[in-house]
């Protein structure tokens, strides 16, 4: 066993190491030749010929191109039959698809089975066809022939999104993108290099740096989004912040050439790579320089760099500071003692003792610096000796929590898993911590390695749903078995999971062309609103219905109704609908606001009569127009007659038919507007435009009740302050209402002496009170006395502001209270 | 890089921020469900980062100088065709935007939306999104959904939609504060609320078997008590006669805000203590309305809200004759660490005397309208016809409220109780007013009383056997001796009625174990008796059977095995959740926290609600309008 020092090469202060991951399985492959797109995350290569390089034609090379899908181990996972047009440019989308940018403007996304979808970058696009694309894990930016930038920044609902017009008449020396979760407005940032500056662009402007150290011939944005690197014509190396505000560092390279890639190196370092030379520069412009013999391709991570050769995988990495810290030579960091501690230990020697009491206090540190450092390393020996250190340790510290050794040990054995060549998933630690194991899962799933997925899955409990449910659905898809065979077989692996969900599955049995199937596999769907939508396309529209109700989810109903009124014809659409209540009133109430003429017909084949008399009732109340106003009356009208239960209702409308005669006719005679108002308010209007008659006529007509007529001419007379017509009328005939409400009215209108006159008409009891309210002290007080009213009597002397009247009432109070 | 946004918010959807700094004190920890739902819109508005105006949803054209639009509104049909109008309006424009449009539905988005969208052509222009709010604390107490138009919906459309994401609201309550241990409740409605809510939890087993297995029972909440708005109808159309009853009744208290005269809020007078600025300002903006927060936050407001309004004036002095003795307090201040210590409490006083004054203010517009004949005379029917005192009187006095042409609502109001509480009205009676609302309203009421009808509110007498009464009598609703300085009964807060919807809540937390009826000064004698453990409803069974609707109990398990932990949590009292399905009144409210402070410290109780009604804001809903034709032309 080699020292885990030995690949290491100093850089200032720090360490890189590049160790070796896999032998690659490929057979001569010469990368110089491809264009080549890789997946972060240790994801798969796709490559592709490069028709812009020149290539000897070999007998087996195969006219039309295909993509070629690698694992990073170099296993072939898919060829895809290249059948399109030229492709500008390939990337990868955060969900691990290929995502292939034609010179057409069409956009192809392959999973990594070689199934595609695609969508188009519009007109624009096509016309003046595309030229370049950066594409990021969520989005792209196209370059069009007539320099136009088109974004679209999420790839499952792809909108194309036209950014500012960049003003430039020839294609930028280089360019990048920023992604939008670096920038400030959380929109695509574009760099454009520009004759000596660098141009910025986003949906809404350009702006000039106005720099002058260009022309930029290569650029880089660093993982983290902060910092660009970028490559001048006289060869230098500068990193600037990505606004522009600080100077980071500069390095002559003295090539006149731009360099083939420029990537980054975690946050800290960029890599250049020339035809055969990579050179790494650090921040203080120290390099390394590693020379390789054949070509190259580097993939930047979170946390490294991978470099693809034809030989070999390997990953470049500053060396983590945990692993810094116990493998250093003479290093006496905490977890370095304990390493040493365990190899003394092994080796029978007392100075393991020695160690441990050294580094007493801080050992429960040192155990998890071995812990963690053993996450960092790929070779599994020294994961194995790591853990074994921290294993030891722990046994010397009297509280310890296990968590994170256990969850370690989990994780490494995750990690060896995926990492074997078999496999081909590079991944470290850190970028394990970033993707997650869910999105790890996913891929395993993309890649159809249902098994290890499901032992992973079960290794460190998680729901294995999902695996068994795309597994059943690749089953369907290619399996050759006849419907039953196909059924028994998912059903028995999925039989021990309650709670699984079928519906994914039979819609995929049912794309297969397995209707039959899929009706079998639906029945296993413990939730009904998931039966829904495929139901919906099996053509089950009732039974659809009826789930979508079963559910409670009113708007799965709805989902449910609207299709189905789509589908099928009015009658057909009403007869699933009418028997189930809450589809006929979830339809009545959107009818109601969306499309009356729907109601109508809906209440009339379902015989609604008076559903729909009302309905015609208020729309007669909506139109202006006269005759169509009475059109609906009537037909409201005819609706009512044809039931004998709504006597009532046909009388009213009747009545209001007449009403409505009249009204047009008031209209004509006073030419002010009468229809819209009630009988009740015609009638007041009436009075108030001194109509009296007409009033009266008006109030015959409908036999009006004495009581209501007399109480609206009060009011109408008073507001006009037609106070001889009150007068008038209280003296026509007795009062059908009494006088109190003269009164009232007459002290509403603040006419107290008007109010006055009828007091003496009302009954004796109340007159005290009335006389209070128009403030006639002594007419209250001998109104009181005369009813011996001793509490009122009482109520006046305190409101009483006339010292002399209260001597008064004073009087009648000990008079009254004498009497008793 | 300028990229303006503007949101344009519809239906209070927002969390106040300036209010909410009064929640976060009771038992249950309401500040999770708060800090879901401030992430969220976070999230939302985040998307385009930072928000510079904000818009409120309207119909007609919208004018901005921002280019992305987030438009954040409830999933309904009106508002979607105010968006396809301003989008509409853009596009004719050949010199505005580009804009970018997104849409976020408050609490989901709906495929009926989504209709409309299409079928006004603008679906393929907006970015589609969803804010799930739906609890929103509007006290520590309260939670609402803030659906205004449930009543009308779920009980004249028949439309369940509310019911569905009451069950999602209150599922998402479990999985923060754990599983009810049981869920009683009362009314149809209610039963297929607890049935959704059982069954989501069985579906839930499907989405996540994890978090439907770690699912525990709650700690604090040992109970879900649903009540049915159509189990009592006749509460919310009784006039409330608490303090902010009655701020409801008269100003419409609408999302915790009231709208009043600016006169009567202006805090810019609160700086200087003289009558004449405030006096200024009064007359500066005559008729202007200023929005008021109402909520606990207001430590004054606090004390009254639940009072009967009949004890307000008195405490009102009471505060002001204490501020005032604590503004003297600077004359008593005379060396430097005392003035100091004046002063820091100076910034308090202030904020006190602002509220004092402005609670003076409403008390006194409050004083004016209780005042009137009118107000008197409607609520001498009013308690008349619950109490059952029969006479000639009540009818009487609707026809002449008809014959004075007082608006419809309150006429339908006082009518539809009349009519409710007698069982409905007699046959002749019954034409009688149907004819004189027609005459004196307009022929399209047809609808309304059609509508009134269909509710149970306003009916023909069928049989002269009265339930209401038994109901009355079994639960003593009425109660003649009230005391309203200190209440001994929920019947406090309508003076003398007890609301039968929280009657019913307190037969379930309430019983003594000699099985004693709920009634003045039972809560004395039922302190503390679980309900997790309890009895539920038994001993209640004939007048529940009374009462319009099915009358469940139901028990939640978690299938560990192990035993329903009795303990209480850290000695905290437990709490019961009382859901108002359908709506409730602020008496209610008030009455339901009675209950509480009977409980002396044992029990607290969440009111949550689909939204917070009265009597006006009930019946309006179901007024058939129609359009003024003269209006325009």
């Amino acid at each position: 066993m080699s020292p885990p020092t030995a690949d290491w090469i100093q850089l200032q202060d720090r360490f890189y190491r590049k160790q070796e991951i896999y032998t690659m399985l490929w057979k001569q492959v010469d990368l110089s030749k491809y264009m080549i797109a890789a997946a972060p995350f240790g994801g798969p290569l796709a490559l592709v010929r490069d028709d812009r390089k020149v290539l000897l034609l070999q007998k087996q090379q195969p006219v039309k191109p295909s993509i070629y899908l690698y694992t990073s181990s170099g296993k072939l996972m898919e060829p895809i039959q290249w059948d399109k047009g030229r492709i500008i440019g390939m990337g990868w989308s955060e969900a691990e698809q290929l995502l292939c940018m034609l010179e057409d403007g069409t956009v192809r996304m392959y999973n990594i089975l070689g199934e595609y979808t695609q969508f188009s970058l519009g007109k624009e696009a096509k016309e003046n066809k595309v030229i370049d694309v950066q594409i990021w894990g969520t989005g792209l930016v196209a370059l069009t022939g007539s320099f136009q930038l088109i974004a679209v920044t999420n790839f499952d609902e792809p909108r194309p999104l036209f950014l500012a017009n960049t003003g430039i008449n020839e294609p930028p020396h280089s360019w990048t993108v920023i992604p939008p979760k670096f920038t400030l407005s959380r929109h695509v940032e574009v760099l454009l290099a520009i004759n000596s500056t660098i141009l910025v662009v986003d949906a809404t402007e350009a702006r000039d740096e106005r720099l002058l150290e260009g022309p930029f011939r290569k650029m880089s944005v660093s993982p983290d989004g902060k910092y660009l690197a970028l490559f001048t014509n006289d060869g230098r190396l500068w990193v600037v912040s990505t606004d522009f505000q600080k100077n980071l560092s500069e390095f002559e390279t003295k090539s006149q050439v731009a360099p083939q890639q420029l990537v980054w190196c975690g946050t800290d370092s960029v890599i250049l790579y020339w035809d055969k030379i990579v050179l790494m520069v650090g921040p203080f412009g120290d390099w390394i320089k590693y020379p390789y013999d054949e070509a190259i391709f580097m993939i930047p991570e979170v946390d490294g760099v991978r470099i693809i050769s034809s030989e070999k995988c390997e990953f470049l990495q500053k060396v983590p500071a945990v692993t810094e810290d116990i493998f250093k030579i003479g290093s006496t960091a905490p977890g370095a003692m304990l390493y040493d501690a365990l190899d003394h230990f092994e080796k029978k020697s007392p100075k393991a003792d020695e160690n441990i009491r050294s580094i007493r206090l801080e050992l429960a540190d040192a155990v998890e610096a071995c812990i963690e450092a053993a996450g960092h390393e790929i070779n599994h020996q020294y994961q194995r000796s790591l853990l074994k250190a921290a294993s030891f340790g722990k046994c010397f510290l009297e509280i310890h929590n296990a968590d994170s050794f256990v969850d370690m040990c989990k994780t490494l054995r995750v990690l060896n898993a995926v990492r074997f060549y078999e496999i081909g998933i590079p991944l470290t630690y850190t970028q394990y911590q970033r993707l997650t194991p869910e999105a790890l899962i996913d891929r395993l799933i993309s890649r159809h390695q249902y098994l290890l997925a499901i032992r992973i899955c079960e290794y460190l409990k998680m729901r294995t749903d999902r695996i068994l449910i795309h597994w059943a659905c690749s089953k369907i898809k290619i399996s050759n078995d006849d419907e039953d065979t196909l059924c028994r077989m998912v059903v028995e692996k999925l039989a021990n999971k309650p709670g699984l969900s079928y519906s994914e599955i039979a819609m995929t049995a049912l794309k297969a062309g397995h209707s039959t199937l899929a009706t079998k596999l639906l029945d296993y769907e413990p939730r009904a609103g998931d039966q829904v939508p495929l139901l919906m396309s099996m053509g089950q529209d009732e039974l659809a219905l009826v789930k979508a109700i079963e559910s409670g989810d009113t708007d799965l109903v709805y989902h449910v109704i609207l299709y189905l009124k789509r589908k099928h014809q009015l009658g057909e659409f009403f007869r699933i609908i009418n028997n189930k209540p809450l589809a006929c009133h979830l339809l009545e109430s959107y009818c109601k606001q969306q499309d009356p003429e729907l109601l109508k017909d809906f209440y009339y084949q379902d015989d609604r009569r008076v559903d729909s008399a009302n309905l015609s009732l208020i729309e007669s109340f909506q139109q202006k127009d006269l005759t169509e106003r009475t059109k609906k009356l009537k037909n409201s009208l005819r609706l009512y007659q044809e039931d004998k239960e709504h006597l009532f209702e046909t009388k009213a409308i009747e009545e209001s038919l007449k009403l409505l005669q009249i009204q047009a006719q008031l209209e004509k005679d006073f030419n002010q507007p009468f229809t819209g108002l009630s009988l009740s308010s015609t009638v007041y209007k009436l009075i108030t435009i001194n109509q009296g008659s007409r009033a009266t006529k008006v109030r015959n007509d409908f036999q009006m009740p004495d009581k209501r007529f007399w109480w609206i001419k009060l009011r109408a007379l008073v507001e006009i302050r037609d106070w001889d017509g009150v007068a008038t009328l209280a003296k026509s005939k007795k009062s059908p209402i009494g006088y109190e409400p003269f009164v009232e009215e007459c002290v509403k209108a603040m006419q107290y002496r008007e109010a006055a006159k009828y007091i003496l008409k009302c009954d004796a009891h109340l007159r005290a009170g009335l006389f209070l309210k128009i403030e006639a002290y002594q007419e209250a007080g001998e109104q009181a006395f005369l009813q011996k009213d001793l509490e009122t009597l009482k109520e006046i002397r305190d409101k009483c502001p006339n010292a002399l009247l209260q001597g008064q009432i004073d009087g009648y109070i000990t008079q009254l209270a004498s009497s008793r | 890089m300028s990229t303006s946004t503007a949101a344009a918010v519809a239906a209070a959807s927002t969390p106040a921020q300036p209010t909410g700094a009064h929640l976060g004190h009771t038992s249950l920890n309401i500040d999770s469900l708060r800090d879901l739902a401030r992430k969220e819109l976070v999230n939302v508005l985040d998307s385009d980062h930072g928000v510079e105006k904000i818009y409120h949803l309207q119909p007609g054209p919208l004018e901005t100088d921002c280019k992305n639009l987030i438009y954040i509104c409830r999933p309904q049909a009106n508002y979607m065709k105010y968006i396809a109008e301003h989008i509409h309006t853009h596009t004719k424009d050949p010199h505005a935007g580009p804009y970018t449009y997104s849409l976020f539905f408050v609490p989901r988005r709906t495929a009926l939306c989504e209709k409309v969208l299409e079928d006004e052509g603008v679906f393929g222009e907006i970015t589609k999104g969803e804010y799930h709010l739906d609890l929103i604390p509007m006290e520590d107490d309260v939670l609402s959904l803030e659906w205004d138009s449930t009543f009308k919906e779920l009980y004249l459309d028949q439309d369940t939609t509310s019911i569905y994401y009451a069950a999602k609201a209150l599922m998402r309550l479990q999985g923060i504060y754990g599983l009810f241990p049981r869920i009683l409740g009362k009314g149809d409605y209610s039963k297929a609320l607890c049935d959704m809510m059982l069954r989501m939890r069985r579906e839930m087993a499907v989405d996540d078997l994890d978090a439907s297995q770690t699912l525990q029972l709650s700690q604090n909440i040992d109970s879900l008590i649903i009540i049915d708005r159509s189990v009592d109808m006749v509460t919310p159309l009784c006039t409330q006669l608490t303090y902010e009853g009655l701020i409801d009744e008269i100003f419409h208290i609408k999302n915790s805000f009231v709208e009043v005269d600016a006169s009567l809020a202006n805090p810019a007078s609160t700086n200087t203590g003289a009558g004449g600025s405030a006096a200024a300002a009064s007359t500066a903006a005559p008729g202007k309305k200023k929005k008021v927060p109402l909520n606990g936050g207001d430590k004054l407001f606090g004390e009254l809200r639940d009072l009967n309004f009949a004890v307000v004036g008195g405490l009102l002095n009471k505060v002001a004759k204490r501020i005032n003795a604590d503004y003297e307090e600077r004359h008593n201040a005379k060396t430097v660490p005392q003035i100091r210590q004046f002063i820091v409490k100076m910034g308090g006083l202030a904020a006190e005397h602002q509220s004092l004054r402005l609670h003076t203010a409403l008390a006194e517009e409050i004083m004016n309208y209780t005042m009137t004949d009118d107000f008197n005379r409607i609520l001498e029917v009013q308690q008349n016809v619950v109490a059952g005192i029969a006479t000639n009187k009540e009818p009487e006095y609707i026809e002449e409220m008809i014959n004075k042409q007082v608006p419809i609502v309150q006429v339908l109001r006082l009518l539809c109780l009349y009519s409710l509480v007698n069982n409905g009205l007699k046959p002749k009676q019954f034409e009688f007013f149907k004819k004189e609302i027609l005459e004196a309203y307009g022929f399209e009421h047809i609808q309304t009383l059609d509508n009134l009808r269909r509710l149970g509110m306003l009916t023909k007498q069928v049989t002269t056997k009265n339930t209401y009464s038994l109901v009355r009598r079994s639960l003593s609703l009425i109660v003649d001796e009230v005391n309203e300085h200190a209440p001994n009964d929920i019947s406090y807060v309508y003076s003398g009625y007890a609301p039968l919807s929280v009657r019913l809540v307190q037969c379930v937390v309430q019983r003594g174990k000699d099985g004693a009826r709920p009634g003045p000064g039972a809560g004395s004698g039922g302190k503390g008796s679980g309900v997790a453990g309890g009895n539920g409803w038994k001993g209640f069974e004939d007048v529940l059977r009374m009462l319009p609707g099915r009358t469940f109990d139901e028990t939640q398990r978690v299938d560990d095995g192990q035993p329903r932990s009795s303990k209480r949590a850290n000695g905290q009292p437990k709490i019961s959740l009382v859901f108002f399905l359908g709506g409730c009144t602020f008496t209610e409210i008030s009455a339901t926290r009675f209950l509480a402070s009977q409980e002396g410290g044992q029990r607290d109780f969440v009111i949550c609600t689909t939204q917070i009604l009265n009597g006006n804001t009930l019946v309006d809903s179901i007024v058939q309008k129609v359009p003024d034709l003269h209006a325009s032309g």
